[in-house]
């Protein structure tokens, strides 16, 4: 049968109509926040990308939301589990196809990016003195003065050192600053042949990006204004924390190939790096994969200027265009409570970023986490622009092309602050 | 007396116009068409809606700021402007370019050659042709996994191999100078099956006689193979070259897993930046641009190996 040019531009036409049509009707902007009032009731569903596998399923279905039901029996939550890596790509597909979750757990950095652009919701400040916060804690939740998250676990970029290693070299104490980081660094790496067989620091085995926000942020260097509309972090500080990276590998303390393969446990844990950078769940695999290695493991938080953690985690927040805003306010309250924190923590080796649980038996029973929360007061987060979505994916490609050597420390800060001032400028 | 009249002028019968069908015919070819119509109209409006609509819809929004987060504003050609200037992007097409440039022939090499191997009285020849046609069916983030592992510089495979030979161990796939060659050997082993089989399909359907003749006349088997097989092979080859092409150059996955676009975007594809641009950068409309040159790209290439092939038939 052939197709005739009628019928083609008939289709071409239907076609055309109906992808305009569904461009209209899908995108959230402009909706008015959700109203919590009412009664709490309803069909919500949750995106989570904290409980993992069959227990997390366990716990957050079996313990948690069935104690929430006690309270809020004609609320029916449906939960849509995914993970870090791939909540982009649920939130995207949601968004587009109309069916963004009422509530959503986010990583720190994305609230101005939503909140900007009117897809959650914001809660009323009493959430946020409800429990007992760090206010570095409560600064990634915010946008605009207003509050938008309730944080839920936290995961810290921590130093870790080997200490039966500082002792064979005879170190005492743990480096202040980066001057006595590379002259630890040089005494504790090991050469066999010409070969490195063991780093005096590694810094390669967490997120390029996490690991440079660190150093930026230890080093007096901001990355955006409050505003987020202007970039920051082209300073000489910006430069001078990726600068260290280059010329710790080019003494030999560092190196680029030398670092955590997926799967495997860490450099440290091998014994092919003496300090690394690493986050707080390190006991937990420690737990599990070297339990030996436990009492010679411990930690420091580093700076150059300023003693700096760089604190990630997850916050969970209500969508703006729910449609049971009270049951979504509530279900957001009770995952921001004690309770559904210390659990979601537990079974991450993360952070409770409620204060009041730094007595609880988990967090005593965990060195890392332990330290992370006594450390909190030195908490850095990423973000703070409306535009960091865009910006977070090419810190690291442009960073390795000055690791690699492809350019300058000082060019590829450059090309960095020029890609974040063209997402900016698109805002 | 008898009237003779004129002869009667007896010329050829008065042309009579075509009979029309006959109703009953009509509504026969009616019929056929409807029903005609009616067995393509699943496929159609599958194609219609999982494929026209998407494509349209692409195109449409390729014009547009959509961020999923707001509504989409016309901003002209503003991405096509953005993408062809994006040094990024510009390096994602040269890599798609290289990696395309390599896998394809090397792949189709190796596996006409298997094929040839196969396409004989081979003592288990179900057996070899099951074992190189694995990889092409197990799943690409399994076969990521076991690469990571064989290429892990401390720990791996490939290094303790070469090790053993004296050659000293590489990084894989940190280096700039090794990833991008690391991830065209992954992608030329795990495609090599699917073309060994369609290789070996045609293979057993040529005739015969044409190969004994050639016996008779005294050419070799090297003489056969390029002067009458290849030629012969003409349009399985064409078919292998287009979907391993566009399979190139949909090369996704693999770089997810094996190297994320790094080091430096030393192996980053357009793919992989469309991917990045929609889902972690919720820039859609921009993502949509992106996907439109790489439709382009692919057209262009179809295009050119049609004309250079003359067809799927061979003419030219």
């Amino acid at each position: 049968m052939e197709f005739s040019r009628r019928s083609f531009l008939t289709a071409m036409g239907l076609g055309t109509a109906a992808a305009v049509a569904g461009c209209a009707t899908t995108s959230p902007s402009g909706s008015s926040a959700a109203d919590p009032t009412g009664p709490v009731e309803g069909d919500i569903t949750f995106l989570c990308a904290l409980f993992e596998g069959s227990t997390g399923k366990e716990t957050l279905e079996g313990n948690l939301i069935k104690k929430f039901n006690e309270k809020y029996p004609d609320v029916n939550v449906t939960v849509d589990y995914t993970d870090y890596g791939s909540l982009n790509e649920k939130i995207t597909t949601g968004l587009a196809s109309g069916l963004m979750p009422d509530v959503v757990t986010l990583g720190v950095g994305w609230i101005p990016p939503f909140a900007f652009k009117n897809a959650i919701a914001p809660l009323p400040e009493s959430l946020a003195t409800r429990y007992t916060y760090e206010e570095r804690v409560l600064e990634p939740s915010r946008y605009d003065g207003k509050l938008y998250a309730l944080p839920m676990v936290l995961d810290t970029r921590i130093v870790a050192y080997r200490k039966d290693f500082f002792e064979e070299a005879g170190l005492t104490g743990t480096p202040k600053n980066w001057d006595e980081l590379r002259d630890y660094a040089k005494q504790l790496t090991v050469k066999d042949g010409g070969k490195t067989t063991r780093v005096g620091f590694d810094p390669f085995s967490i997120d390029l990006r996490q690991c440079w926000e660190t150093f930026l942020f230890g080093n007096s260097g901001e990355l955006f204004s409050p505003d987020g509309r202007e970039v920051l972090f082209d300073s000489p500080e910006g430069v001078a924390s990726l600068q260290l990276f280059l010329d710790m590998m080019a003494d030999g303390s560092a190196d680029f190939a030398l670092k955590t393969e997926a799967g495997q446990p860490t450099t440290l844990q091998q014994g092919t790096s003496a300090i690394m950078m690493t986050n707080n769940s390190l006991y937990v695999q420690l737990q599990q994969q070297t339990p030996e290695l436990t009492d010679k493991i411990g930690t420091f938080v580093l700076g150059n200027t300023d003693p700096a953690m760089l604190q990630g985690g997850t916050m969970v927040s209500q969508s703006a265009t729910t449609k049971y805003p009270a049951a979504a306010r509530a279900f957001v309250e009770y995952m921001g409570s004690p309770d559904a924190v210390l659990v979601a923590s537990e079974q991450r080796g993360s952070v409770p970023a409620i204060s009041d649980l730094k007595d609880s038996d988990y967090v005593k029973g965990n060195p890392m986490v332990a330290f992370a929360i006594d450390n909190l007061g030195k908490a850095r987060s990423e973000g703070g622009t409306p535009a960091w979505m865009e910006i977070r994916e090419k810190i690291k490609p442009t960073l390795e092309t000055a690791i690699v050597g492809q350019q300058s420390a000082q060019a590829a800060i450059d090309q960095l602050a020029g890609i974040a001032n063209d997402a900016i400028s698109r805002l | 007396m008898a009237v003779v009249s004129a002869p009667r002028d007896v010329s050829a019968p008065p042309a009579v116009p075509p009979r029309s069908p006959a109703p009953r015919r009509r509504r026969a070819g009616a019929a056929r068409r409807r029903a005609g119509m009616l067995m393509v109209a699943p496929a159609f409006l599958h194609a219609l809606i999982w494929i026209g609509i998407p494509v349209i819809a692409a195109f449409v929004l390729s014009f547009t700021n959509y961020d999923v987060l707001t509504q989409p504003r016309f901003n002209g050609i503003q991405n096509y402007v953005d993408a062809l200037t994006d040094p990024v992007f510009r390096r994602g097409m040269l890599n798609t370019l290289v990696y395309a440039f390599f896998t394809v022939p090397v792949a189709m090499g190796i596996a006409l050659l298997i094929a040839l191997m196969l396409d004989t009285q081979l003592r288990a020849r179900a057996l070899f042709r099951t074992a190189v046609f694995i990889p092409q069916v197990t799943a690409t983030i399994a076969v990521a996994l076991v690469w990571l592992w064989i290429y892990d510089p401390r720990n791996g495979l490939l290094n303790a191999v070469l090790g053993f030979f004296g050659i000293p161990a590489q990084n894989w796939l940190s280096s700039t100078t090794w990833a991008m060659p690391s991830v065209i050997a992954v992608g030329i082993w795990q495609g090599i099956g699917l073309k060994m089989l369609i290789y070996l399909a045609a293979l057993q359907s040529l005739p015969k006689d044409v190969y004994e003749a050639a016996s008779v006349d005294g050419a070799s088997k090297t003489r056969q193979f390029f002067s009458i097989t290849l030629p012969l092979l003409k349009p399985a080859t064409f078919f292998v070259f287009v979907t391993s092409v566009i399979s190139a150059f949909q090369a996704f996955d693999l770089i997810y897993i094996l190297t994320d676009g790094g080091p430096a975007n030393t192996t980053t594809m357009m793919t992989y930046e469309i991917y990045k641009s929609a889902f972690r950068e919720f820039r859609v409309g921009y993502a949509c641009a992106q996907s439109i040159i790489l439709f382009v790209f692919l057209l262009l290439l179809t295009l050119a190996n049609r004309r250079l092939n003359g067809g799927d038939s061979g003419r030219h």
